[in-house]
């Protein structure tokens, strides 16, 4: 498959990831010029997006690998999340109208299933694979541990 | 610590490209605005802190199990880019 292929394909995934099912695993360069907040020195991660584990993904760091994050779309767990992106951030990263901005919450997986941090998502240019983690002006109308939806035990 | 003081309107500049002016003093409320490159993040302390936290708690070395959760239909809602961050400022021409 073509480069602009599979860069076009991670990002319609992981944007709707419930109705185009993946068949293989795919990736894609991501640049946060400034890391996480306390990860500022990494500054590449790879985002893997694999059939088993949809929806989530994986953002990792592009040189070893060791350091990853599990990332969920966050509509996934709060349909009516509404981040406010501050101009600045916004300006940073060239986003002309909402269209442009793809958002990944990060998980903290837990022992029964996981939280989401909702104050701080990470917001990345779908055209230009620039990201950053931002603090939303209404951050505070947010959950910075919000609980994974629960999977329903299985009818008999 | 540097203390410094400094009055309604006064200005601290640090390393000759970021500005701190206090704008209003109000009731033990201090409001300041900060005029910083834009490869200077700056942010309020405790929301840094607590995201910070939260970072170093999720990460993981590697790739790990995931949890599997029901699967919904997302929704698409967008973020709020306000409109002032998209449109350049109007020129208005002078009479």
């Amino acid at each position: 498959m073509l480069k602009a292929d599979r860069n076009e394909q991670i990002m319609k995934v992981a944007e709707r990831i419930e109705t185009e099912p993946l068949e293989t695993e795919i990736e894609n360069l991501i640049q946060m010029p400034f890391g996480l907040l306390g990860f500022e020195q990494v500054k590449k991660y790879r985002l893997l997006a694999s059939p088993e584990e949809a929806p989530f993904l994986w953002l990792q760091t592009a040189e070893d690998a060791t350091i990853a994050f599990l990332v969920v779309s966050p509509f996934l767990v709060l349909p009516a999340y509404q981040p406010d992106i501050p101009d600045e951030d916004a300006e940073f990263l060239g986003l002309q109208k909402p269209d442009d901005a793809l958002i990944f919450n990060i998980v903290t997986l837990r022992e029964n299933g996981g939280t989401v941090n909702l104050k701080g998502p990470i917001v990345v240019n779908r055209h230009t694979r620039v990201g950053k983690q931002v603090i939303p002006t209404n951050a505070t109308k947010f959950a910075l541990q919000h609980p994974l939806p629960v999977m329903a035990e299985a009818c008999p | 610590m540097l203390v410094l003081s400094r009055k309604v309107n006064e200005n601290i500049v640090i390393d000759g490209r970021i500005v701190v002016k206090v704008v209003r003093v109000d009731g033990g409320i201090v409001k300041l605005g900060i005029s910083a490159p834009s490869d200077v993040p700056v942010h309020r302390q405790e929301v840094y802190d607590e995201i910070h936290r939260n970072n170093q708690q999720a990460v993981t070395n590697g790739r790990q199990p995931v949890p599997r959760i029901p699967a919904t239909v997302p929704q698409l809602d967008r973020p709020r880019i306000k409109r002032a961050a998209l449109q350049p400022p109007k020129f208005i021409p002078p009479k």
